[in-house]
């Protein structure tokens, strides 16, 4: 096992700490740049943190790399201090729910909940211990069901049963829900939240669907390329995206080009095809560089024609989404989205304003823009 | 579709009714004829059956032990023979499934050429390498491992159990690989996961998994080895004797086919019983058994 040093370790609030990590496959072809590409972070025990990107942007390989089912090339991985280097899943205080469930389909679900306990311990308290688990996921009934008889959201409550009950000081979900119906979605997301907070257990979550990660998560982290892009409250990632590819995944902003001019006190004043704005952004742009506006949904809002700081726009689509219409109208080759409490007539014109401090100045990523 | 609605005889089970006529014509036509000319006797005079349904020929084999030995050895080669190439058979199908793609593809070639090499070219082979002056010999000797040449390698049966576990190890593998492969690889990342060792993990996941796999290895090595003829007698030396000779001379040269039709349903029976017993006993021990009531539920 591994020697823990004796001398107390300086206060630390990082449970899980990644140092350079990095993971490469194979030589040539399409494994020319990493799935992880030295990244750094660190998770707070007792948090519920996202792992959050498109597909392909490593977050699942970083989840496979805590659980130890796949080595990194380079950089290291502690757990409170001490390296996880060379220990192998099953001496790693880490248990992981799959995408696929992979609940093992020869046992029943009370044994495939019991399977760690068989492997630890006599017949003891086993039985007692799985109902306690299947009754927390609600799957008392079902004890005697094989995985084949259980519907996907079924399984996925077994398999969450399964990882908790070999009581892991760190949980790993690999999108637990995206085989699931929205509606299920949805219950099963508040569940896993409450059963978080009572377990007082760290969890690490991996998603591609941001409504997700923002219903769930403590702390964010999104992911592009292989590499760290933004970390932080769900709400300051909304609120102040790091740059074009944050603010366009996230909650699907539209990004106008935009040129800053000045900085006057916390606040930017950019020139966009719009008009010029002083609105809040980034602290490390600087006056003359190119940077993009980031315009969400609330940040518009129709008014009467001839306001002040107001301008025309052509209506091109409305989306109904139960709470009003989503608008989306064209000015100067650009198409805003606003929301509307009845659908205006496509081709018609609206007046629009801009509500500056609702919007947010950002670095440009290359190639976007 | 549309078709196997409209005429319900025409689902796909019924394209396998050619075949399976073809087969129970095959195999039950000629069991027929046996089992008719076994209750036979011959004239030995004249040359020809004589059909006087007599029980003498059955009585022949059961009350005469020297046919239940040859009967025994054919079992034990059988037998010995499923145990050498499960043992061997799983790393290796284990390995195979973990291969890329591309190299799957090379890894079945390779499997498979022994096959092609033809029997009675293996057997000269084996002569070659397990003989007094062979390589294994010549080899043990040049690193004066040995003294002089060891004399059980061939024409005992060691050399016929090695010569049976080679010829049927590509069978073995062949089924153990089929199923290794529809294993989902997280289900072994899961029971590692829970904490299981890697031996741990095959025991409790691959091996039920895999169980109707081995049980068909099982089965066909089994019938293979233990109906084998060429190798035992060619490399087995004086224990080589196996039922087949004795039915070879029976009908050949002794021209008693009632008695050689009565010991080739005898050898059927035992065989095709303890085949099934040896397939249903391992899947019951590797926990398989369980796994396949499920799936055919």
């Amino acid at each position: 096992m591994i020697a823990v040093s004796p001398d107390p370790e300086p206060a630390h609030f990082s449970f899980l700490t990644a140092r350079g990590l990095r993971k490469s496959y194979g030589r040539g072809g399409y494994g020319q740049s990493p799935a992880v590409a030295d990244v750094d972070f660190d998770i707070g025990e007792r948090a519920f943190t996202t792992l959050l990107g498109p597909s392909g942007c490593g977050k699942t390989t970083i989840l496979r790399l805590i659980a130890g089912f796949e080595q990194p090339s380079a950089g290291e991985l502690l757990l409170e201090g001490v390296s996880l280097a060379g220990l192998p899943p099953e001496n790693r205080p880490v248990n992981t729910v799959f995408q696929s469930y992979a609940l093992f389909p020869h046992l029943s679900v009370s044994e495939n909940v019991a399977f760690s306990l068989r492997l630890r311990q006599g017949t003891g308290s086993i039985d007692r211990k799985v109902a306690d688990a299947l009754a927390a996921v609600h799957m008392t009934e079902y004890a005697e069901r094989f995985p084949h008889e259980l519907s996907g959201e079924q399984q996925q409550r077994v398999a969450v049963a399964r990882a908790m009950i070999a009581t892991p000081r760190l949980l790993l979900l690999d999108e637990p829900l995206s085989a699931l119906d929205r509606k299920m979605r949805l219950h099963l997301q508040s569940e896993l939240k409450d059963l978080q907070r009572r377990l007082g257990i760290a969890f690490v979550y991996v998603t591609h669907d941001q409504e997700e990660a923002f219903a769930l998560s403590d702390t964010v982290i999104v992911m592009n390329k292989g590499r760290i892009v933004q970390t932080g409250r769900p709400e300051d990632i909304y609120a102040r995206p790091v740059d074009t590819f944050v603010a366009d995944f996230i909650g699907g902003a539209v990004l106008v080009a935009a040129e800053i001019k000045e900085r006057s006190g916390g606040s930017l004043v950019v020139a966009t095809p719009l008009a010029t704005y002083t609105a809040p952004g980034l602290e490390t742009l600087s006056a003359g560089t190119r940077a993009a506006l980031v315009l969400r949904p609330e940040a518009i809002q129709p008014c009467a024609a001839g306001e002040a700081g107001a301008f025309a726009a052509t209506v091109s689509s409305t989306v109904f989404h139960g709470s009003g219409f989503l608008v989306g109208a064209d000015v100067a080759g650009i198409t805003l989205r606003y929301v509307a409490e009845s659908a205006p007539e496509p081709g018609s014109e609206v007046w629009l304003k801009i509500l500056s401090t609702k919007t947010f100045v950002t670095a440009v990523t290359d190639g976007s823009l | 579709m549309a078709a196997s609605k409209l005429v319900p005889s025409l689902s796909r089970a019924s394209l396998a009714i050619p075949v399976a006529g073809l087969i129970a014509v095959g195999a039950i036509l000629p069991l027929a004829v046996f089992v008719v000319i076994s209750v036979f006797s011959v004239d030995f005079d004249a040359y020809v059956l004589v059909p006087d349904f007599t029980s003498a020929n059955w009585r022949e084999i059961l009350t005469h032990a020297s046919y239940w030995v040859l009967i025994g050895k054919s079992v034990v080669n059988g037998i010995v023979a499923v145990l050498m190439t499960g043992l061997v058979g799983y790393p290796v199908a284990l390995a195979l499934s973990g291969l890329p793609k591309t190299m799957k593809g090379i890894a079945l070639v390779v499997l498979l050429t022994p096959l092609y090499t033809g029997e009675i070219v293996r057997v000269y082979a084996w002569r070659l390498v397990l003989g007094q002056d062979g390589l294994v010999n010549a080899l043990l000797m040049g690193l004066h491992v040995i003294s002089e040449p060891l004399r059980f390698l061939l024409f005992t049966e060691f050399t016929t159990h090695i010569a049976l576990f080679y010829d049927d190890l590509p069978f073995m593998v062949l089924a153990l690989w089929i199923s290794v492969e529809r294993i989902d690889p997280r289900l072994i990342e899961a029971a590692r996961d829970l904490g299981c060792r890697p031996l741990m993990a095959f025991w409790r996941i691959t091996l039920p998994l895999t169980g109707s796999g081995l049980a068909a290895g099982t089965f066909i090595v089994f019938a293979l080895a233990a109906g084998e003829m060429l190798a035992p007698s060619m490399l087995g030396g004086t224990s080589g004797a196996t039922p087949m000779t004795m039915i070879d001379s029976l009908f050949g040269t002794a021209f008693d086919w009632p008695t050689a039709s009565a010991l080739a349903l005898t050898l059927l029976a035992v065989l095709v019983v303890t085949a099934t017993a040896l397939a249903g006993l391992v899947l019951v021990l590797s926990g398989g058994a369980r796994y396949l009531r499920w799936r055919v539920a």
